[in-house]
């Protein structure tokens, strides 16, 4: 772990870091990821991940509509909107 | 008559013989919230719907399972048209348009919401300490925390300001808080209870449950939590027992494992002595120990800390000042929007895990830390599913010690190590229970059971049998410093 890996992720992240908090925080998961090496010393071969502890499939339900369009409420909540869209500032020139 | 520190069960007599009014029980309630509100266990409270809801009751008579009861809700659970922050700057003024399923159930039982309760932020810590809005002090003395994510949750009803509290547990924020603050919470099998409108940190994880006074009063909140829910995939479509129904039956011949790889030499020798008389205790109860292995549980931790905060980075990557929540003020372009709504919204151990995330996940690192955290994952799960061949329960204690002193724990390595007995149990989905269980200085500790998946009755019914026998969650904390 350094600073530009570092820099690579929190862009990745879109996160910024200022100057001073730039050391620290690339000690701290430089720890962190010294921490879960661990992992190393288990002997993985042929085991299948697993990613849920339910391994079932997701269910899928018929394609009813159950909820009706509540533009302007979610509207509402946005920091900036109109009428129809979520606003934030122009894209393409 | 006093409320403070009564159960589910004596407010629910107490509102049935009339000794008291639903509308003052509420009152009372906020009386307390406000006595005690140096512990800064409440981000929000909901006094004006509250009350409205109790006098609504005095005037129409209702015969739901949990009428007139007052809760308080952690602050991750959306909570339609009520303020709902996670703890976090970013969320600091969102005004959710639904309810949690579980708010709902609750609420449709009878329930009355009177608040929100602090919280770490996006629910990653144990202590408290991460949230926006401040740390909240453990009723059990000045400067101590409560324990995290669920400390507001479980400082309410250690004060006895509330009987009851919902909670999260993702690697522990039930059981630790409840461990840390002498009261009892229960993390559920992962799927019984809906996820809708919890606000996802880690959703393999991430499971709801209640924190209350005592082991009857979870299983009655427990019968009104669960339910099957179509709007949450990961719900469980399986039968949902009566949870109060098997609490007193006999535990007699039961049999209890113990971890062999737990070495509890290094804990505190005060801490030790508590685990051991509560083994006497079940033993007189006609329980027998059981050593069982689990050879891969020293990798819990390190496990937990890839699978968690991968599916965090992806889970908060919504949070983006577009569509809720805060917005940098005048941002020069959308990427700048991004950046520094989300570098001003979160908080410092948030950005942490984020990146950390974010990491595990990277081109060239997935298969040397997600992928193989999963597959340590499954060996995990496995140990414990030859541990249940042989034993009903697993037991440990819930916590390394007791409650420790704010601003102690400033290496985020120790921080995460306090989740060492808890996080096993989310990795591989199994429900655990925190029960009061001793003292050491003064300050609560409490015994953790793991049960089998959907295994919740048993763990109750054994979880129960501890406290018909045992005063430990009868003990109140001297507030007087507090308040």
């Amino acid at each position: 772990m350094d600073k530009e890996t570092v820099a690579t992720i929190s862009y990745l992240a879109r996160l910024r870091f200022d100057e001073d908090n730039k050391e620290k925080i690339t000690k701290d998961l430089e720890n962190i990821i010294e921490f879960v090496d661990q992992l190393e010393s288990a002997d993985t071969s042929d085991i299948e991940p697993l990613a849920n502890p339910l391994e079932k499939t997701a269910k899928t339900r018929s394609d009813e509509i159950t909820a009706e369009n509540r533009k302007e409420t979610f509207l509402e909540n946005a920091p900036d909107s109109n009428e129809d869209y979520f606003l934030v500032p122009r894209v393409v020139e | 008559m006093s409320i403070q520190f009564k159960t589910i069960k004596e407010l629910s007599l107490m509102l049935e013989k009339k000794d008291i009014s639903n509308h003052e029980l509420i009152e009372e309630t906020f009386n307390l919230v406000e006595k005690y509100d140096k512990l800064n266990a409440f981000i929000t409270l909901n006094k004006e719907k509250a009350l409205e809801k109790a006098k609504a009751l005095d005037n129409k008579s209702s015969d739901l399972a949990l009428s007139g009861i007052p809760i308080a809700q952690k602050d991750l659970f959306v909570t339609k048209n009520l303020r709902t922050t996670c703890g976090s700057n970013i969320l600091s003024n969102f005004i959710p348009p639904y309810s949690a399923t579980v708010i709902e159930n609750l609420e449709s039982s009878g329930c009355i919401s009177i608040g929100k309760t602090n919280m770490d932020e996006f629910a990653m810590g144990s202590s408290n300490e991460t949230s926006f809005f401040g740390k909240v002090n453990n009723p059990w003395g000045a400067n101590l925390v409560p324990g995290g994510s669920s400390g507001g949750s479980a400082a309410a009803v250690a004060a006895g300001i509330v009987p009851a509290a919902t909670g999260t547990d993702t690697g522990g924020s039930i059981r630790q808080p409840a461990s840390l603050c002498g009261i009892t919470g229960i993390k559920p099998t992962y799927g019984r209870i809906s996820r809708w409108g919890m606000i996802a940190f880690a959703s393999s994880l991430d499971q709801a449950g209640p924190m209350a006074r005592t082991v009857e009063d979870c299983a009655i909140l427990m019968n009104q939590m669960c339910s099957h829910d179509s709007k949450d995939t990961t719900s469980l479509d399986e039968a949902i027992p009566d949870f109060t129904k098997n609490l007193d039956k006999e535990i007699k011949g039961k049999k209890i494992g113990i971890v062999k790889e737990f070495d509890l030499s290094k804990l505190d020798k005060n801490v030790v002595k508590v685990f051991e008389e509560s083994k006497k205790h079940y033993e007189s109860l006609g329980v027998e120990f059981i050593e069982v292995s689990l050879p891969n549980i020293s990798l819990s931790v390190p496990t937990y800390y890839v699978v968690a905060p991968a599916e965090c980075s992806s889970n908060l990557s919504r949070f983006d000042g577009v569509k809720y929540g805060k917005r940098c003020e005048n941002p020069k372009d959308l990427e700048d929007l991004y950046i520094r709504s989300r570098s001003e919204g979160f908080g410092d151990e948030v950005k942490r895990r984020i990146l950390i995330g974010a990491y595990v996940l990277s081109a060239g690192f997935y298969d040397a830390y997600y992928k193989k955290a999963q597959q340590v994952r499954r060996l995990i799960k496995n140990d414990f599913d030859d541990a249940f061949k042989k034993v009903d329960l697993i037991m440990t204690p819930t916590t390394r010690g007791p409650a420790f002193e704010a601003g102690s724990m400033s290496d985020p390595i120790e921080m995460y190590l306090e989740d060492l007995f808890t996080v096993p149990a989310n990795l591989a989905g199994l429900p655990g229970i925190s029960i009061p269980s001793g003292y050491v200085d003064n300050k609560p500790l409490g015994l953790q059971l793991i049960g089998n998946s959907l295994q919740e009755e048993q763990l109750l019914n054994v979880a129960h049998n501890f406290q018909k026998t045992t005063d430990w969650h009868l003990k109140t904390p001297d507030m007087e410093i507090k308040s």
